[in-house]
């Protein structure tokens, strides 16, 4: 890197943009997974009589949805502010 | 009333561009949605029309750094340089739409402008550290950070679901899509749109109107945003017909994956100013989503084309940008030489339009 280019790139931001793409991107595709796994867990447990089971997986259906769709509002939000 | 006849023409040249931006980059947007079968291609199509034209009004931060970091307004005293600018990139535009290579709208335009504006003003107008700072490095980064991005979070997804029967959780992720297809398409029209806003109102600071360092006015923001939406909705109907040969097989896991990785990418980079290509960052994602799966799974031969098209297209479309200056030159520095060359763009747009309908694409789309 010439110190030239050094100077006039903002690294600080670029950083700030990667850490924000890495963290967004990876995070919703996480947690809307546990969302998946939550229903699909939910299925299993219905199918087989488990109610504890079924009720923990709805929960964690919930919350990865929940999670997704919050992360999708904080974005916009971010972005308009 | 010649200058305002020049902005005019500049104006509606722009729009055009926005129209094949939208036009050429529809398949990036709703290709991975409908490869998985998330979306019919119709509804994915109008879909990413709508977010396009509401993604255009979220953020002006990257219609300022188009209009404020590239060309110094104050050392360019005609839109001549701007038309031939935009001439240039979507000639260039057309021309690897005409050949099926992919390519970056955003390089183009700001490549023509860049090539114009050395034309007709040499080095002195060109602002090279903030293309480097806005442009060329973040070009660099941000389609290798979306491949990361989306080879991580595709790894993550097989690890959390991997013992899952494939029914639910391809049908979850397909669900999924519709909502990480609509922050693509909406993160493509935040992005790319802006970018004919920062060049509008750019020429509206040329001729006077504006005053530098000016928002772009509800008039730009609306028309720039309705130029992309009907661009993405007129392009879709042509992949429409050729989705089903084209487009790279992957499962809704990947696509969820890749195009949360572009939505990410693209809509962080608009929040701090930078004009991406959208079509990179977007290849990005999905080439990581796939290499995260398996790497012999990537087309790396297609990769290495995306890599060509992007190392020649801003010096091509400058190339082409110059060429327009010289040949508008020709008829002097009114409002002449762009009418001429207008009529003219607009006879070869039509005769490539009329022959590609005919004949098909001269070369497959890799």
């Amino acid at each position: 890197m010439t110190p030239l280019l050094a100077s006039v790139v903002d690294w600080e931001a670029l950083l700030d943009t990667v850490i924000a793409a890495a963290v967004a991107g990876v995070g919703v595709t996480v947690v809307f997974s546990f969302a998946i796994l939550g229903a699909a867990f939910f299925g299993d447990a219905r199918r087989e009589g488990r109610g504890a089971a079924a009720v923990g997986a709805v929960m964690l259906m919930v919350l990865g949805l929940g999670g997704t769709l919050a992360a999708i509002a904080g974005g916009i939000l971010v972005m308009t502010s | 009333m010649d200058s305002d006849l020049l902005l005019v023409i500049v104006v509606a040249t722009a729009l055009a561009f926005d129209f094949t931006n939208g036009f050429h980059d529809t398949a990036n947007v709703v290709a991975t949605s409908i490869s998985t079968r998330a979306m019919a291609p119709r509804i994915a199509v109008a879909y990413a029309a709508v977010l396009n034209f509401a993604g255009a009004f979220i953020s002006l931060e990257v219609a300022a750094t188009v209009a404020e970091d590239v060309v110094d307004s104050g050392a360019i005293t005609s839109n001549t340089v701007i038309f031939a600018g935009l001439i240039g990139a979507i000639s260039w535009n057309l021309a690897t739409w005409y050949y099926g290579l992919p390519s970056s709208s955003s390089h183009a335009l700001i490549g023509g402008i860049v090539g114009a504006t050395l034309a007709a003003v040499g080095t002195e107008g060109v602002l090279a550290d903030g293309i480097a700072a806005k442009v060329l490095i973040p070009a660099v980064i941000a389609p290798i950070v979306a491949f990361l991005v989306g080879a991580i979070a595709i790894v993550c997804a097989y690890r959390i679901v991997g013992r899952m029967r494939p029914g639910p959780v391809n049908r979850g992720y397909r669900l999924g899509q519709i909502l990480s297809g609509g922050m693509l398409a909406l993160a493509h029209g935040t992005n790319d749109a802006q970018k004919t806003m920062g060049v509008i109102t750019l020429a509206l600071v040329i001729n006077g109107t504006l005053a530098t360092g000016s928002d772009p006015p509800l008039w730009v923001i609306i028309s720039a945003a309705s130029a992309i939406a009907l661009g993405t909705y007129g392009g879709g109907w042509r992949i429409i017909r050729t989705m089903g040969t084209r487009i790279i097989k992957m499962d809704a896991a990947q696509g969820f994956s890749a195009q949360g990785a572009g939505a990410a990418v693209i809509l962080a980079s608009s929040h701090y100013g930078f004009p991406l290509s959208t079509t990179q960052v977007i290849s990005g994602g999905v080439m990581g989503a796939g290499a995260g799966k398996r790497v012999s799974a990537v087309r790396w031969g297609v990769a290495g084309n995306i890599v060509g098209a992007w190392l020649l297209t801003f010096p091509a479309a400058a190339a082409a940008g110059a060429a327009t200056y010289g040949v508008t030159r020709i008829f002097g520095t009114g409002a002449l030489g762009p009418v001429v060359v207008s009529a003219v763009a607009l006879g070869l747009v039509a005769a490539a339009f009329v022959r590609r309908a005919r004949h098909g694409a001269p070369v497959a789309v890799g």
